[in-house]
């Protein structure tokens, strides 16, 4: 029979025979057509050999150095004339870098005694382990003297009684409301839209976990400093706190800058050394634990000069690590006074 | 050819010592495989040396008896170290003389040998630091202290570097003011230039102002470096103002030409270093 059908150049069998058993699914190649882009080769006029864009061969990566210049192979001035391009950047005491701004802009030059004067601080972007790094980070630092900065925002604050109402609403909250508020916004009454910040006491919490997806981010929390019994304070440190952020360089993720003012030049210097500390012991905060440091380095500018005065800011964490070195060890003694008090009870207790 | 045989085997013995030693702990795990090494140094008149290992070694032959003929493949052999690639070790020498960017007579210093060969070495204008040339050349510094042809290594440079610039003072286009050395400081640090307030001398007649007239005009101011060194400064007049609606702007100011403000000035200016050469565009052609 088959020997047959094949003189006869026809095969009965083999044309209904099919490699796949199952239909394939309706549109399936149609789709895989569509998946195939035609790439069209765009026609370029003739470019000189030299002009062309190298296609091989990778691009340099960006470094540490071309973004902050490294001086320490240059030599330290010995003249008393001398170029700072040449030499090391100079090293500045804050003293002398505040009364340096204040000479440029001093009325017979630029003429704004009162212009916002900035610490602009780099940062060693590198977290703990060495393909991760630190992401933008926005803080508020709560600065011991006040300067009007211009940055305004809307605090709502919630609690549960109405004295603590009271309180919140002479620190200088913009709204205060208790279990009554957060019916409304679940009926969608009150809008939190327009408020910044949003602050709380952690015995209305429960309450408040009812509207917690209505708030997502700005939902409050111990570790930001929202949430906290002692309300006044919070209040004030979210009112006339400087808010600033840590950015990654662009490409480089590894270095990371920060710019914020901290005072006006016609300010006290000791009142400004002390705003700048707080934002250096602030900015240190975000560090990732590793023993290398966070901060690398901190220059003092003033717009318009373009003066970039470089300042040892290492002193003013040196001081906070022996504060808190301090307050450990005065810690730990409480610790153990508790402890001994406890032993006490339990003895007095039989 | 070689005039100095002996002088040749002694220096290929005192570069063999150390290499063969660094690499002991590496030779030492191919021993128990073969026990006979064989160096071979090549040693050629640019004072490099190839260290090769035979990639086959010959082996041992016993007592008495012939050595083993050498075969192709014990001619093969493997690259150890090559001296010309190492790094070189700085030379320390000491100035015979002043050198600029260096230091004066007997300064001591300490630089990469393709430098310290042709540049200092060759023209006699150091020697090396042995303890004789120390003592020899610290007691020349001495004698001529007095007439150093510059107070510092570095101030041929920054003298230079001064007499090529023209340096914009910025003052108050609103507030009245007459300038003061202080006023120079600041506007010389903004442009990254550090000098005390003792060092500048000002020009004779005080300028005043805000005067419109003296919008970029010239003058000049003496600076004196390490209380020896003089340079005169040229400086340009720019009135500034923090509303950005008055403020003058004068478009490539740094390459106009201008008056100075006082006329008797004039050839003291004119006979100071160009402040602005056009430098010609190069083709990539």
């Amino acid at each position: 029979m088959y020997r047959q059908a094949s003189c006869l150049n026809f095969y009965p069998l083999i044309s209904f025979l099919q490699a796949r058993n199952y239909a394939a699914r309706k549109g399936t190649r149609e789709k895989a057509r569509k998946k195939k882009v035609k790439k069209v080769i765009e026609k370029i006029g003739f470019i000189p050999h030299e002009q062309r864009v190298k296609t091989g061969g990778r691009k340099k990566a960006l470094e540490l150095k071309d973004i902050s210049p490294d001086d320490s192979k240059k030599f330290e001035p010995i003249d008393n004339v001398w170029i700072s391009k040449f030499h090391k950047w100079k090293i500045y005491s804050f003293e002398e870098a505040v009364q340096n701004h204040r000479e440029t802009h001093h009325p017979t030059i630029y003429n704004l005694p009162n212009e916002p004067i900035k610490a602009f601080l780099e940062l060693d972007m590198q977290h703990v382990k060495k393909t991760k790094f630190v992401d933008a980070f926005t803080r508020i630092v709560c600065l011991p003297h006040v300067f009007d900065h211009g940055q305004t925002r809307k605090l709502l604050v919630f609690c549960k009684n109405p004295e603590m109402e009271d309180i919140a609403r002479d620190a200088g909250a913009d709204y205060v409301g208790g279990k009554q508020l957060i019916k409304q916004i679940q009926n969608g009454q009150f809008s939190m839209k327009e408020y910044d910040i949003i602050l709380s006491e952690p015995t209305i919490l429960p309450d408040l976990l009812l509207i917690r997806g209505l708030m997502r981010k700005k939902f409050p929390n111990a570790k930001s400093g929202t949430l906290g019994t002692d309300l006044k304070t919070m209040i004030t440190k979210f009112l006339t706190g400087m808010r600033y952020t840590g950015k990654p360089h662009e490409t480089l993720k590894s270095f990371g800058t920060v710019d914020v003012a901290f005072g006006t030049l016609d300010m006290d210097t000791k009142q400004l050394e002390e705003n700048f500390a707080t934002v250096i012991k602030d900015v240190n905060e975000a560090k990732p634990r590793r023993p290398e440091p966070f901060i690398t380095r901190a220059v003092i500018t003033c717009s318009p000069s373009p003066e970039r005065f470089k300042v040892n800011f290492e002193q003013y964490l040196l001081k906070n690590k022996a504060l808190e070195a301090e307050a450990e060890a005065e810690e730990e003694e409480e610790e153990e006074e508790e402890e001994e008090a406890k032993q006490d009870a339990v003895i007095a207790s039989h | 050819m070689l005039k100095f045989p002996r002088l040749l085997v002694n220096h290929v013995k005192a570069l063999a010592t150390p290499t063969s030693s660094s690499n002991a702990d590496y030779l030492s795990q191919q021993t128990r495989i073969v026990k006979l090494f064989s160096y071979l140094f090549l040693f050629n008149f640019l004072q490099n040396t190839f260290i090769l290992k035979r990639r086959n070694p010959v082996p041992l032959h016993k007592k008495n008896s012939k050595p083993h003929r050498l075969r192709s493949r014990n001619f093969i052999y493997d690259l150890v170290e090559d001296t010309n690639v190492k790094k070189k070790e700085p030379l320390d020498l000491i100035l015979t003389q002043y050198v600029a960017g260096l230091g004066n007579v007997g300064t001591r210093v300490s630089l990469h040998p393709a430098l310290a060969y042709p540049k200092l070495l060759l023209p006699k204008l150091a020697d090396y630091a042995t303890p004789e040339n120390i003592e020899k050349y610290k007691k020349l510094a001495i004698d001529q202290e007095n007439d150093k042809p510059f107070s510092s290594s570095l101030v041929e440079k920054t003298m230079k570097y001064l007499s090529h610039k023209r340096m914009s003072i910025v003052m108050s286009k609103d507030v009245p003011w007459t300038l003061e050395k202080w006023h120079i400081k600041a506007n010389f640090r903004k442009a990254g230039i550090y000098l005390p307030e003792d060092t500048i001398t000002m020009p004779e007649k005080p300028i005043s102002g805000p005067n419109l007239d003296l919008q970029g005009k010239e003058f000049y101011v003496t600076i004196t470096i390490n209380n020896r060194e003089q340079v005169k400064v040229r400086c340009c007049l720019h009135h500034w103002t923090s509303e950005s609606s008055s403020q003058l702007r004068v478009n490539e100011f740094w390459k106009l030409p201008t008056d100075p403000i006082f006329p008797e000035d004039k050839p003291i200016l004119d006979s100071l270093s160009p402040f602005w050469v056009e430098r010609k565009k190069t083709t990539h052609f």
